[in-house]
């Protein structure tokens, strides 16, 4: 679980986020939401350890495993190797991974349905493909918590379809607490238990999805009119948040 | 184009295969190497003096003979061959230790540092020994420098420590100027000159042992670190957040990287460009896993300095400094690499 | 012939009195020209101090000498000779064999001529001119050069007959050694090696040095003649070159023959079961490079490679010729230290110097 009390941090002399509270329960997965900039990455840097924060607290029960937005390399390793590395935990200092650790990177290869990824080279791998390594890399550590940063900007529809799946799937079968940055409503409504508003520096707004994935605190969150529908498909029916850019004027050409 | 790239079972054979045929040219490096120098010694009397060592065999080759091949030629090519090993494992290390493939200890100032040091200690005592810890020392020193000088939120850019490494080395330098004008012209400062310009030349077996303990010492650290530099090589938050010891695995690698920097710089003086450009040849053959690319490294490291020791002992009547050799052949390999990494980005070898 | 040498002293004087100035021209071409005779020389090429004393007969006109002629000085037979030379500053260059100079302390000594070598790089050159000092520049290698620097020293010194003398005594000697050696063949000139550092590198003296000059011209072979000047190189090129006579340089004060013997990789080596491994002598000057005394260094070194057949009289030899040069007189005792019998006792066939 994690436990969040009173966070702030500061760049400089500005407060990227003052008075940051929540506390996240075992199992649950909850979705950071915000426009850029306004701390979404910095916030979970802190949770994760990796930036100090100001003043306040950043509690977490189980092995962390991070997902960085990012996802470059230096040197071209073969994404088994990348896997492996997530076991580094559990490697001592001048010992290398045994048969244990790649055998459990093997098999959350299979679990992320990517097993056959597994002699291939990274940097040729797509986006999407490169995400999922990533996932693996994270979950091979056994983690208890699962931090992920915009797993999906980059992605194309299809991609973001399998990362949602996979996440959704893992989450639960492993009883992870999952906690994600998103600027994509939808992929919090389909994952999030739990969800936090970063509207600016001093306001935050958290609670259970229903409650935060409203048309009001949306449009307030986004500048954009959101407008939430009923759909219907083969047979299945959900509620979805459509932000309303098609409302918007077109850019005029003859612009001054 | 890598070969690495290879995904099937045949890559495990050409590893294989690799280890094999690397190890091969080390022997065979090595015999050939005892068979050249500006004294003739046919090879068949090279054979007979080397197997004169383990079966009793008729004399079939002058006393002169076997002192040139094992008393001037074999620990001077055993020097070339760990000088060699030790500085491309150094040079592995620190690419993946700072995720870049530019670096070596010329550029992070380990060098310049080992170089002050052992001057020094030439200044003060005669002690081989403490010419190789003050050369630790000071080799230590240098890059604790550097590396604090190029942090920047806890992660080296490498422009800062390219920069560090020049600053600090000018640094050094200086200090080496120092220490050449106290010395005492008739004694001290040829020694300390003549060591500073690099060279194999006055090899003996207490040299091997003196550079082979530091250098294998130091090449097991990196070696047992391999999969921890892998993950450093990852960069500084992944390898934090995936449960790494940043810092600590860091400096273990950091120690062991001066310390056969050190040993290299005692036996032969500041020999650059091959940290620099070894590891690279040994990432094309076995890719960035550090498992295989430290011991490629140093058997390719080891043929290399030996065959350009040869060209510094045997090709003219005079003694070519050997940094001058692998700077004509580094530097402009360096330069390719170079281009080549800012055309295609670093993602791939 | 008295009446033309008188009035030949009576015009030579008389020009004096009218045309006091000095024009030289140094060996590299330019043109110095001095109010009369030098009153304060500087010289940092390390032979040109004791040459330039040899040659004026007194250290007065010398204010300034390289650190390493006055180590040739002191304890040596010069400085019995000429005691004040060791009072004269030497700090005017960088350590050891640096001829990079200190102009301010250089320009302390207010010479009116600075000696330097003209054959290196000009950065230990510009320093010297810009600091508007009068430099004459001089070189090493050939015979003759060395002949030109007693030329100039001896005009700008008032001592321009010494300085023939001197030189035709090189000429005379010369003369003397080539009839000696002229006929001796190809086959039996021993092959003869030079170091010119040994402790702290292996360097030796090539085609291009003056020590190459005097072991040909003794009936000696140069085995690194094919190199340049003074070349750095390993030990198995010595192994290879076999070198029956191996000469250690004067600079190095510790090196001694026993080092050479006492090195087991040179075991093998001609020299070394032979013995003859000698130290160069040192008299007013160190005898391997240039100096005034190099026709001693030349009969010496023709009897050390031909014991058998070259045979002068060394001690005369010294004993006159200093004589001529400083006006003192020499002991036994003299002649075995400057001869190095001190380190070149147990050489082969070096009885022959002590029994004189």
């Amino acid at each position: 679980m994690i436990r969040v009390e009173k966070a702030a941090f500061r760049y400089r002399d500005d407060w990227v986020f003052r008075n940051v509270g929540f506390e996240l329960a075992k199992g649950q997965t909850a979705a950071i939401l915000g426009p850029n900039g306004r701390g979404k990455t910095t916030l979970l840097k802190s949770i994760v350890g990796l930036l100090p924060l100001a003043t306040g607290t950043a509690e977490t029960y189980g092995r962390i495993g991070y997902v960085a937005q990012k996802n470059d390399l230096a040197f071209s390793y073969r994404v088994l190797d990348i896997v492996v590395m997530g076991r580094a935990a559990h490697v001592g200092m001048f010992r290398t991974p045994g048969l244990k650790d790649y055998r459990i990177a093997r098999e959350t290869l299979e679990r992320l349905g990517i097993s056959g990824f597994a002699e291939r080279i990274y940097t040729q791998l797509s986006g999407g493909e490169r995400q999922l390594v990533m996932i693996a890399r994270a979950l091979a550590s056994e983690c208890e918590i699962l931090i992920l940063d915009e797993p999906t900007s980059a992605l194309d529809f299809s991609n973001q379809a399998l990362i949602l799946e996979v996440l959704g799937r893992i989450s639960k079968a492993d009883g992870l607490t999952v906690l994600m940055t998103t600027h994509v409503p939808q992929h919090a409504q389909q994952l999030a238990d739990m969800v936090l508003l970063m509207k600016g520096a001093e306001d935050q707004d958290w609670g259970f999805a229903a409650d935060m994935l409203t048309e009001e605190k949306l449009e307030a969150l986004y500048g954009v009119p959101v407008k939430s529908f009923e759909v219907e498909h083969q047979g299945k029916t959900a509620s979805t948040l459509v932000p309303l850019f098609v409302l918007r004027p077109r850019p005029s050409p003859n612009l001054p | 184009m890598s070969i690495a790239n290879k995904t099937t079972a045949p890559a495990r054979l050409w590893r294989f295969g690799l280890w094999g045929i690397l190890v091969v040219l080390l022997g065979l490096s090595i015999l050939v190497s005892l068979g050249i120098g500006r004294f003739g010694v046919p090879i068949d009397h090279v054979f007979a003096i080397l197997l004169g060592n383990v079966f009793p065999i008729e004399l079939t080759w002058k006393p002169v003979e076997e002192r040139v091949v094992e008393l001037i030629r074999m620990p001077r090519i055993l020097i070339a061959a760990l000088a060699g090993a030790g500085l491309a494992v150094a040079g592995s290390a620190l690419q993946g230790v700072f995720r870049n493939p530019l670096v070596g200890p010329q550029i992070i100032g380990v060098s310049s540092g080992a170089a002050f040091g052992g001057a020094f200690a030439i200044l003060v005592s005669e002690s081989q020994v403490l010419l190789i810890g003050a050369a630790f020392g000071f080799g230590m020193l240098a890059m604790l420098v550097v590396y604090t000088i190029s942090r920047q939120q806890g992660r080296a850019s490498i422009l800062m420590l390219v920069l560090a490494g020049i600053v600090t080395s000018a640094f050094f330098s200086a200090l080496v100027s120092i220490t050449k004008f106290v010395a005492d012209p008739d004694d001290k400062l040829p020694a300390i000159v003549f060591w500073l310009m690099g060279s194999f030349a006055s090899s003996s077996y207490e040299k091997v042992l003196l550079i082979g303990i530091p250098v294998m010492l130091g090449s097991l650290v990196v070696y047992l670190m391999r999969f921890q530099i892998n993950v450093l090589s990852l960069g500084d938050e992944e390898a934090q957040s995936l449960g790494l010891k940043v810092e600590r695995t860091r400096w273990i690698v950091l120690v062991a990287v001066a310390l056969i920097s050190a040993a290299v710089v005692s036996a032969a003086g500041i020999v650059g460009w091959v940290g620099l450009v070894i590891p690279h040849f040994a990432r094309m053959l076995t890719g960035p896993d550090h498992k295989a690319l430290i011991p490629a490294a140093a058997l390719i490291g080891a043929i290399y300095l030996i065959h350009v020791d040869n060209v510094a002992r045997a090709s003219i009547a005079a003694e070519i400094p050997v940094g001058i050799i692998t700077a004509l052949l580094g530097a402009p390999v360096f330069a390719y690499l170079l281009r080549r990494a800012a055309n295609k980005g670093w993602s791939s070898e | 012939m008295r009446l033309l040498a008188l009035l030949a002293t009576f015009f030579v004087t008389a020009n004096s009195a009218f045309a006091d100035a000095i024009t030289i021209t140094d060996q590299r071409g330019r043109k110095i020209t001095l109010d009369g005779d030098v009153k304060r020389v500087v010289t940092i090429p390390i032979p040109a101090a004791s040459m330039f004393i040899a040659v004026d007969g007194s250290t007065d006109r010398l204010v300034g000498m390289h650190q390493l002629s006055k180590t040739a000085i002191k304890g040596r037979i010069l400085e019995r000779f000429y005691p004040d030379a060791l009072t004269i500053p030497s700090n005017i260059t960088g350590k050891g064999f640096s001829f990079v100079p200190n102009v301010e302390e250089l320009l302390v000594l207010e010479p009116d001529l600075v000696f330097q070598w003209g054959h290196l790089n000009d950065d230990i050159i510009e320093p010297l001119v810009n600091a508007g000092l009068e430099v004459a520049l001089i070189r090493i290698g050939k015979e003759e050069f060395t002949r030109k620097w007693l030329t100039m020293m001896g005009a700008m010194t008032g001592k321009a007959d010494k300085a023939q003398a001197m030189i035709d005594w090189r000429d005379d000697v010369m003369a003397e050694v080539r009839a000696a050696t002229a006929d001796i063949a190809e086959d039996d000139r021993p092959r003869t090696l030079y170091f010119m550092n040994y402790l702290s590198k292996l360097r030796v003296a090539g085609g291009k040095s003056y020590n190459n000059f005097y072991i040909d011209l003794a009936g000696g072979k140069n085995v690194a003649a094919e190199l340049g000047m003074f070349v750095d190189v390993g030990v198995e090129q010595i192994i290879a070159w076999d070198p029956e006579v191996i000469l250690l340089n004067g600079f190095e004060a510790k090196l001694s023959p026993q080092d050479v013997y006492d090195n087991e990789l040179l075991a093998d080596l001609s020299a070394v079961k032979n013995r003859r491994v000698y130290k160069m002598p040192l008299g007013g000057y160190r005898w391997d490079p240039p100096n005034q005394e190099s026709p001693l260094t030349w009969l010496w070194l023709s009897m050390i490679l031909h014991p058998d057949k070259i045979d002068w009289d060394m001690a005369e030899r010294i004993s006159r010729n200093y004589q001529f040069i400083y006006g003192q007189d020499v002991t036994d005792d003299d002649v075995a230290n400057i001869l190095r019998v001190d380190m070149n006792a147990d050489a082969a066939n070096y009885d022959i110097f002590g029994a004189n």
